[in-house]
């Protein structure tokens, strides 16, 4: 042993960290593959069923009907997130980087709900939005638009719009931070040439930022897709176990949650005999399909970069 | 830039927005010293009174002293489990030449793929099998466990450093470890700096995993103890707001505080990549 240390000191600075990682982050994976080809709740017995699970799962018409609706609202989610939050986020990145009035105050306001956690942040909005302890619906009544009075939180047809609102008041900030910066390392000469050339301030942000920074854009476009792909909090913390009325909020993740540790929450509750066969099988559908996009999505921006 | 003078519209849209977050926290806290019955009915009227019956509940009826010390033990313990493993790690793979060191690295890099919940089935039956259920180790391991991130961002750190200080310490007869931890991770301070901020803001507010692993009340964290007032509001709206606050106000003004700092620091742990 002691010759080992002499010779591989780098074997004892790496494998704490390597067991660790390998216990908690990668058995799980290759674990959760094998438990997704058996008919098990991880209690007692398993039996291997082969792909039966995944066949099950898009078969079985509830089963079928509550994955694809969920998968739908992940995916109008990423719609949003993608493409309406990234500009509003790099607009407000281009405000402060060219160093708006306030610009310090502003940065500091959109970065703070960060600190907040979900569910502080869905009970703010119940206290702003809620149908009888909210004071917009007090603010309505006062200005003589009682008629309008509801519940802000659960308008039928609009549940999502609803999520995509409270996520995106609270996360702006981050991505948004991480625009700003890769602004700040352009280089100078570019900036004050194109300046000097007469380009106005839309021109700039358009035909000289934009294009610059495009490798971050795509990065925050992944980021933000895997993120809208697996958001659970406020889903959960809206919704419940089942979305909401109708499972008009769920999410692939509330699903595999519902599926995997019962209606109860963890333990508790309602759990089918193949809640660990099936909440797995789940889970790798989901992975695979994130997977999948999120390499298409970075194939497709290298072979950009490359021309 | 002189030309940002006219951009009324979207300094209008920034000013809403700020203001808009100060006053729903201002409003937090405001309702926070009213009594429940209050709240409840006369939601915008001028108070009838002041209170700080709905802190002492809290602390007295309930365990949320308890739940703070919680969310504060996870932090602490994942902060410098995370930190000593993952720079451990980085400096083994960023100062040393051998065979696989690609592959290591690629092996550290494969976790940023996968998405939590996807082993979370797993981890739980591992925990369970453990008998952390309930226990605060069972969330530090699992977020410990978590290295990708933090050894992508420390290795490429310590690869450039500069290899004359570690000899120069070798030829004083210094061993490898002493070489690591007095001379090479003091420099990596900065980064780790940035590296904790990032981390912390992401371990705080975890709420997944806690969910599944913690499901005593005793051992919840804040967010979980907040979610136990905040889903039935008409039996514990005075808790629900005194919580809210006690989670929220003093986070913040640590982040007014030092928001330069804070921000930069995120910023450099996120470009680095």
């Amino acid at each position: 042993m002691g010759s080992l240390i002499k010779n591989k000191p780098y074997l004892w600075f790496i494998l704490p960290g390597f067991i660790l990682y390998s216990i908690f982050i990668i058995y799980p994976i290759f674990s959760a593959a094998e438990l997704s080809l058996f008919h098990s709740n991880g209690f007692g017995s398993k039996t291997f069923v082969g792909l039966e699970n995944y066949r099950e799962l898009f078969t079985n018409p509830e089963l079928k009907r509550q994955f694809f609706n969920a998968l739908k609202n992940n995916l109008i989610l990423v719609v949003l997130n993608v493409g309406l939050l990234i500009p509003i986020q790099l607009y407000f990145a281009y405000v402060i980087y060219t160093r708006v009035k306030g610009y310090r105050f502003f940065q500091t306001m959109i970065f703070a709900p960060q600190f907040i956690t979900t569910s502080v942040i869905v009970f703010l909005a119940t206290l702003v939005f809620d149908q009888n302890i909210g004071i917009f619906n007090e603010l309505l009544v006062k200005i003589g638009l009682g008629d309008h009075v509801r519940n802000w939180l659960g308008v039928p047809g609009y549940e999502l719009v609803t999520l995509f609102l409270i996520n995106a008041w609270a996360g702006v900030g981050f991505s948004m931070i991480y625009f700003v910066a890769a602004m700040k390392m352009l280089s100078d000469e570019v900036m004050e040439a194109s300046y000097l050339d007469g380009a106005g301030y839309w021109r700039r942000f358009f035909l000289i930022i934009i294009p610059q920074i495009r490798a971050s854009i795509v990065n925050i476009a992944v980021i933000s897709y895997i993120a809208a792909m697996t958001t659970f909090d406020f889903s959960y913390l809206l919704g419940g176990t089942s979305g909401g009325i109708g499972n008009k909020m769920d999410v692939m993740t509330l699903f595999f949650y519902r599926i995997t540790f019962g209606t109860n929450g963890a333990m508790g509750g309602s759990v089918s005999s193949n809640s660990v066969g099936m909440g797995t099988t789940i889970a790798c559908v989901m992975f695979a399909i994130i997977f999948l996009v999120a390499l298409l999505q970075l194939k497709l921006s290298y072979r950009k970069e490359d021309h | 830039m002189a030309d940002t003078k006219r951009l009324y519209l979207t300094k209008v849209v920034l000013w809403i927005y700020s203001c808009f977050t100060l006053l729903i926290l201002g409003y937090l806290v405001w309702n926070s010293f009213r009594s429940k019955q209050d709240v409840l009915t006369n939601t915008i009227g001028w108070p009838r009174e002041f209170t700080f019956d709905s802190y002492a509940a809290v602390f007295r009826d309930d365990h949320f002293g308890t739940n703070i010390l919680n969310s504060v033990f996870i932090l602490a313990a994942t902060l410098l489990i995370t930190v000593i493993l993952s720079s451990m790690v980085a400096y083994g793979l960023g100062r040393y030449k051998f065979k696989f060191k690609q592959g290591v690295m690629m092996y550290f890099l494969v976790g940023l793929m996968f998405p939590i919940q996807l082993g979370v089935v797993p981890v739980f039956l591992i925990i369970k099998n453990l008998d952390l259920i309930n226990s605060p180790w069972s969330v530090i391991l699992v977020l410990s466990a978590g290295l990708s991130m933090p050894v992508l961002l420390l290795t490429n750190f310590f690869s450039g450093l500069p290899e004359a200080l570690a000899e120069s310490a070798r030829l004083e007869g210094a061993g490898e470890w002493r070489i690591f931890y007095r001379i090479m991770f003091p420099l990596a301070s900065p980064v780790i700096v940035s590296l904790c901020i990032v981390l912390s803001v992401s371990v705080w507010n975890q709420f997944f995993l806690p969910l599944i692993l913690l499901q005593d009340e005793a051992v919840k964290t804040i967010p979980l103890a907040v979610m136990k007032y905040t889903s039935n509001i008409l039996l514990s709206m005075d808790k629900a707001l005194a919580t809210s606050v006690l989670a929220t106000v003093p986070i913040l003004l640590l982040f007014f505080l030092f928001s330069e700092r804070i921000i930069s620091g995120v910023a450099s742990g996120s470009v680095k990549e």
